[in-house]
């Protein structure tokens, strides 16, 4: 298969086209935690299986996090959220989202299942909207709670060498929420979803 | 599913899917009364559609925490999105029995759930559908893998005739405390001690014999130490306690009240009633040691000047005296 590659003008388009579907994501955040939910700009980018780690690293540095991925596939094309979640954001969500009791590991689990399911489903149906492709998703799996960037992905032996990685980062005005969702396709996806991509565009 | 036009056949045996396949299908309304209820669901929980059709979920089953699941589907109907549930989070929605004798490992089924929204034709959302997924093969494949792991590490750091820390984990205990020593210069103290006649038990009865002495040797230890303590069997008949916050004088106290636990152990083989006696070394950190293997050394060479006065007795080190 040919490597893949990305034109100025489709990383555009899937910028414009991942604005629209985070900001539904957003309002519906917004509306889950009464909260305002601050609109970032997402990054479109090519990168290489090396370079994964480093992707999500630039966000989260060395700071404690949990972590949720969710697969997801329509009209052949397929990928995986990977939902990271600051663990110093648990105590200001739990308030939020009125949580009572106490907030031990497994009502962060809680947490990050409510979260990753309205900021994941909202975020891939609303791409999944404009493309006119209805995905699927599969079922959330947890990659690890309290745990380093680096011990999440070190059990992956990936299976590809260059893909489409789309990452969003959510904060949330006036209290400590932080979390980065990474939108990562598989490598022959993305040569689809250019397709589609280049049918927008003209 | 798009297309409009199939006729009643197809919706007959589109039904037939639904009946037979391997997931529960539930349909909701607003007020959680039940609209559809799958083959799968009637099979695992004994109650056919028609008598579960127009009931109310949480009162036909009570197992549904109502609040915490009214909050996932609400914001289902509400933001239209969907909503999962793992089995790490709750185990099961619906508590359903084990259905396989022999396959079956686990009391109840391990559940996934998946909470869609359904829209109408003027595009609201007055009914969910929750999908749900059998995962206990997952579930206890997930478990049996971690108490492997959980086990295996318990045993790399176990002796194996004695269950009490081995040589390696002691080692780095004492290492931490010699660190920890040096900083605080609180007193900490190692014991050291060996049986004085196993070789000649072993010689005379048998290596059997001598496994069976260890094993009783090292439950005395066990009812004889503090929880504090922390022991190990050193290797052969050698066995050593670190004493953390303790000092010389408290350690040799302790050292006596083992080796007398030990005199008067009353050890039976099918024929012979045995007695076995414990030398004892006792060192105390201190400034000279300069690292943790020259205090585990100056213990033994304590044990060793005891056995050569005769064994069966403490003996405390002392710089000079040893030398």
């Amino acid at each position: 298969m040919s490597e893949v590659t990305l034109s100025e003008d489709q990383r555009d388009c899937y910028q414009e086209l991942t604005n629209v579907a985070m900001g539904q994501a957003a309002d519906r955040l917004a509306r889950l935690l009464d909260a305002y939910v601050v609109l970032p700009i997402p990054r479109v980018n090519l990168i290489e299986n090396s370079e994964l780690h480093m992707a999500i690293q630039d966000a989260e540095k060395d700071a404690a996090i949990s972590a949720v991925c969710q697969g997801f596939i329509g009209s052949g094309i397929a990928g995986e959220a990977l939902l990271l979640f600051n663990d110093t954001s648990f105590q200001d969500l739990s308030s939020l989202m009125s949580y009572t009791g106490p907030l031990d590991r497994h009502a962060e689990l809680e947490l990050l299942m409510d979260v990753s399911s309205v900021l994941i489903g909202a975020c891939i149906q609303g791409i999944g909207e404009q493309l006119e492709i209805h995905f699927n998703q599969g079922h959330p799996v947890v990659l690890g709670q309290h745990c380093q960037v680096a011990d999440i992905l070190k059990s992956g032996n990936h299976q590809w060498s260059k893909t489409l990685a789309i990452e969003i980062h959510y904060t949330i005005e006036h209290v400590n929420i932080d979390c980065d969702l990474l939108l990562l396709f598989t490598e022959d996806s993305v040569h689809k979803l250019n397709n589609v991509i280049d049918f927008l565009l003209d | 599913m798009s297309d409009s036009n199939f006729d009643i056949g197809d919706i007959h045996w589109l039904m037939d899917i639904l009946q037979n396949i391997d997931v529960g299908l539930v349909v909701l309304d607003r007020n959680y009364e039940i609209h559809l209820w799958n083959g799968f669901m009637e099979s695992h929980s004994g109650i056919s559609p028609q008598n579960a059709k127009g009931q109310n979920l949480f009162e036909l089953f009570d197992e549904i925490p109502r609040e915490w699941f009214t909050q996932k589907s609400e914001a289902v109907f509400q933001l239209k999105t969907r909503t999962f549930t793992i089995w790490e989070q709750r185990p099961y929605l619906f508590k359903f029995k084990n259905y396989r004798p022999i396959t079956g490992r686990a009391a109840t089924m391990y559940q996934n759930t998946s909470i869609i929204p359904l829209e109408s034709i003027n595009k609201t959302v007055d009914h969910i559908c929750i999908i749900i997924y059998d995962v206990t093969d997952v579930a206890v494949n997930r478990e049996d893998a971690l108490k492997a792991a959980q086990s295996l590490w318990q045993l790399s750091r176990a002796d194996h005739l004695t269950e009490l820390p081995n040589r390696v984990v002691w080692e780095q205990e004492v290492q931490r405390e010699y660190s920890r020593c040096c900083r605080s210069q609180n007193p900490s103290t190692l014991v050291v001690f060996d049986i004085d006649n196993l070789k000649q038990i072993n010689a005379a009865y048998g290596h059997k014999t001598g496994d069976e002495v260890l094993k009783i040797v090292s439950d005395s230890l066990r009812q004889t130490m503090r929880q504090t303590d922390m022991p190990c069997r050193f290797g052969g008949d050698m066995f050593a306690i670190l004493l953390v916050d303790t000092s010389e004088v408290n350690a040799s106290r302790f050292a006596e009240r083992i080796r007398k636990a030990i005199e008067v152990l009353d050890i039976r083989t099918q024929e012979q009633q045995l007695r076995v006696t414990a030398s004892i070394g006792v060192a105390e950190f201190s400034n000279t040691f300069a690292n943790e293997t020259d205090w585990i050394h100056a213990t033994n060479k304590a044990l060793l000047h005891g056995k050569q006065l005769g064994g069966d007795q403490v003996t405390l080190y002392h710089s000079k005296a040893l030398q």
